[in-house]
């Protein structure tokens, strides 16, 4: 009863733990977010004030014959538009000649016509071009005076804008310097907390392990895992480790019980007997029998299924969020309303996801449908959204299943950047021997879902049972 | 220089236009003006009645979306939970002359818990079977409807007068426009449903049940949800159309109408507001403004059931996503033959082959 009572609180005090570290992890995220709005707002500000500025002084300069810069460009721009449509019509008046030529040959005056028409272009067009260069004067002043006046106003205007420009950019800066030191100030504050709680859980659980003894470097531990479908032993009596931070394989002929293995985990099926314990943290470890299918996610457990399965109604982008589904704290009330909370919670996130796909080499697909994208693409989709639940063990049931070499040499790089990016563990199953004997760090064959051989690949390429069962059968 | 003031213009404004809300608030705005000219006897009153209706029947819809189109769960229920919501407020404001809050509060009360447990047996029961359980449910309310007369009136049928707030009558104006809210605020909260982690939660749970759990999407809350959701829609139309129509009647709550709103959905495309809109105006709307006038029609009114079925073999047959899918297609056709005259003009005139 005790034990209970103290393991519940250990899970309460967690999972407190838990949440604490995600709100730190979103004001952090969300800091370059907000900086990035701050400084394009000052920028339009700036970009008004200069607005305002060539407002006050283009008028004075077309009276003193000194366009400003941006009259000068919008000019440049006039004209420019004015030849192009000019080089347009003498494509026009081109074709038509062309046209009349197919018809047979032109008498002089049709071709005299021609050339008039198109001497008259080029008349009409710089004389169109001078009109918009010549200096425009609707003042009464003398020139002389319209310059002196405009030059006087220029250098006061000029400074005036310079000061306000460096005013604004100020207040930027303490804007900035603000939120910075507010979120520095909540991290500290966050941090404060999770410190306590850590040590306070360090010291009222010490070395609280559950039910099984796992040594410190043991992330998941199957024990005398059996699974019956009927008459059928899916699996039998299986147990291994699988090591914090490894690349774990496992092979099996078709049917041996590597997916039933991987859905007993994940709970989709009840095991028959057997246990399987999971360090959640440095400091609990689980037994994951008792948790439900939803909950597993939690626990920072992801997997990834044989077949591809996206969401197809919903963008690349969109496919990832549903996989943050457990990251978000807004609950249903603040998403009816869309309040700014759950809006901040979306554009950390989609940066989130933003950044996955960059590292995955998705960018391009983002806002794209998935349906019809090549199969590669899709599974490395899969993959991506394994990553937005900030996991600490990655299950993939066959990552590269359908794809071509290249693809697959990709896939292998890809899973050990994951691995060290994201400092995770990844337990994999996979036909492909090629892929398994290059990226994992132990291998477990397993046939008729029992146990042939666990080691690294040499040995169990050169195991004699794994050779007749699996590795002979290949060949 | 001017350049800089209408590109800062230009972007505020397509920032608004572009808004998922804007189109609907503008809806919303050519409603009441609607309402306003049939005030003033420009648009007959007829027609403004079948308007409303159309409203009503579209809240009913949205719910229903979110059922089919997001969680992918089917039911037939719907009449029965509309109808409740008429004798909620047929009973409460009508009969026993309570304020309108506490009819709110007892309807999206009632709603709540029928939509649970509605939702609690589709986690045991799937599919077709699911839809035949809620068909079943929808007929003991019927029944219910027609022999707890203390509370509906029975068969005759339960007549609303107008409902007392801060100890007046509400004007029927003021239902016309209340409806007309009611509508844009329900498309709104729609819209936000289905652009938030709930939405995609739905749309995932619809693709693979096992893919969404493994994501951390418990079946049951968001099963549950979906189903409180179109009562709480449902109920809340019912409310309306007992505001606006005065009248209810058992018959009324029967299979045809839950299928008319499967209809409606289906027709239109499951999962556009656009296109569920527009089913509306095709299954209910169509015969209530247009056919009615047709001599023919107006002869034999059943006809017009006939259309409709042409209509749903027709749209189901060709454009499986709905109506909404053959105006995009047409949208995407035009647009294409636009730019390609376009460039045969510009081959024409110019020579040029690009
Ligand atoms: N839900 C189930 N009900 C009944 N039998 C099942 C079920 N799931 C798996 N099995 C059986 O268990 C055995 C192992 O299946 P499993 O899918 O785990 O194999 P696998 O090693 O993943 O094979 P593959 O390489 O083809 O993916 C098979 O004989 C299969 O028919
Ligand atoms: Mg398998």
């Amino acid at each position: 009863m005790a034990k209970m009572i103290e393991r519940m609180l250990l899970r309460f005090r967690l999972s407190g733990l838990g949440r604490l570290r995600s709100q730190k992890n979103m004001i952090e995220s969300y800091l370059p977010i907000r900086e990035e709005i701050v400084r394009q707002r000052s920028a339009r500000a700036i970009q008004w004030m200069e607005f305002l500025h060539e407002a006050k002084m283009a008028p004075l300069g077309n009276a003193a014959g000194r366009p400003t810069a941006t009259v000068a460009a919008a000019r440049e721009a006039k004209v420019q538009a004015l030849r192009d449509r000019y080089r347009l019509k003498e494509k026009a008046l081109a074709q038509t000649r062309k046209r009349a030529e197919a018809k047979g040959p032109l008498s002089p005056e049709a071709i005299a016509g021609f050339e008039e028409s198109g001497r008259k272009l080029v008349e009409s067009r710089d004389r169109r071009i001078a009109a918009i260069l010549a200096p425009s004067r609707r003042s009464s002043l003398s020139e002389a005076e319209a310059l002196r006046k405009f030059l006087e106003v220029e250098t006061e205007q000029t400074e005036i804008l310079a000061r306000k420009k460096a005013a604004l950019r100020a207040k930027e800066e303490k804007h900035l310097d603000a939120i910075r030191k507010r979120a520095a100030r909540q991290i500290a504050h966050l941090d404060g907390k999770i410190a306590a709680l850590r040590k306070m859980v360090l010291e009222r659980h010490p070395a609280q392990t559950g039910d099984a003894d796992l040594p410190e470097n043991v992330l998941l531990r199957l024990q005398n895992l059996s699974m019956r479908f009927g008459g059928l032993l899916a699996v039998d009596n299986l147990s291994f480790d699988v090591k914090q931070g490894e690349i774990f394989g496992l092979i099996g002929p078709n049917g041996a019980g590597k997916t039933t293995i991987f859905n007993c985990i994940t709970r989709f099926y009840r095991p028959t007997s057997g246990e399987m314990f999971y360090r959640r943290n440095a400091v609990e470890v689980i037994r994951l029998n008792d948790f439900p299918v939803h909950q597993i996610i939690r626990q920072g457990i992801v997997r990834t299924f044989q077949n591809v399965e996206l969401v197809w109604e919903l963008s690349v982008l969109d496919n990832l969020l549903v996989a943050a589904h457990t990251v978000y704290r807004s609950g249903f009330f603040a998403q009816l309303l869309h309040t700014p909370g759950l809006r901040r919670e979306e554009n950390v996130l989609k940066a989130k996801a933003l950044g996955v796909l960059q590292t995955l080499g998705l960018s391009a697909y983002a806002y794209a449908f998935p349906y019809g994208l090549p199969y590669g693409i899709l599974k490395k989709i899969e993959l991506a959204r394994t990553l937005m639940a900030n996991p600490r063990l990655i299950i993939l049931d066959e990552p590269a299943a359908g794809l071509n070499d290249k693809e697959t040499e990709e896939l292998a790089v890809l899973i050990r950047k994951i691995r060290d990016d994201y400092k995770c563990t990844i337990f994999l199953v996979e036909h492909d021997m090629g892929l398994v004997m290059d990226i994992c760090d132990t291998v477990c064959a397993i046939s008729f879902g029992r146990m042939l051989a666990i080691g690294t690949p040499a040995a169990i390429q050169a195991d004699p049972l794994v050779r007749a069962a699996y590795l002979g059968e290949a060949s | 220089m001017l350049g800089t003031f209408w590109k800062e213009v230009r972007g505020t404004l397509s920032r608004v236009v572009k808004h998922p809300y804007f189109g609907f608030i503008l809806l919303g705005v050519a409603l009441l003006i609607v309402r306003r000219f049939a005030e003033l006897g420009m648009v007959s009153p007829s027609l403004y009645k079948s308007i409303s209706s159309m409203m009503i029947y579209s809240i009913i819809a949205l719910g229903f979306s979110l059922l089919l189109g997001y969680a992918g769960l089917a039911s037939l229920g719907t009449a029965g939970f509309v109808g409740l919501g008429t004798y909620f407020i047929g009973h409460f404001s009508g009969t026993l002359q309570k304020p309108f809050g506490i009819t709110l509060l007892v309807a999206l009360g009632g709603a709540i818990v029928l939509g649970a447990v509605v939702g609690f047996v589709s986690l045991r029961i799937e599919g077709m079977y699911l839809a035949i359980i809620t068909l079943g449910l929808s007929e003991i309310l019927k029944e219910v409807f027609k022999s707890f007369t203390a509370f509906t009136n029975g068969v005759t049928g339960l007549t609303f007068r107008n409902f007392m707030m801060f100890g007046k009558p509400v004007p029927d104006a003021a239902v016309d426009q209340a409806i007309i809210l009611v509508f844009v605020l329900v498309i709104i909260a729609t819209l936000n449903i289905i652009n938030s982690p709930t939405g995609r939660a739905l749309l995932a749970m619809k693709n693979s049940d096992s893919a969404a759990q493994s994501m951390g999407i418990g079946l049951m809350k968001y099963r549950l949800l979906a189903f409180v959701l179109a009562t709480v829609y449902a109920v809340i139309a019912g409310l309306l159309y007992m505001a606006d129509i005065k009248f209810s009647i058992p018959g009324t709550w029967s299979l045809d109408f839950s299928l008319n709103i499967l209809a409606a959905v289906v027709v239109g495309g499951a999962q556009s507001i656009l296109g569920i809109l527009l089913g509306v105006f095709m299954i209910f709307g169509l015969n209530m403004t247009v056919l009615q006038n047709i001599p023919f029609f107006r002869q034999y009114p059943d006809a017009t059931w006939i259309l409709s079925g042409v209509l749903i073999i027709l749209v189901t047959m060709f454009y499986p996503g709905g109506l909404i899918r053959l105006l995009q297609a047409l949208r995407l056709k035009i647009i294409l033959l636009v730019r390609n005259l376009r460039k045969r003009w510009r081959k024409y005139r110019y020579g040029e082959d690009d």
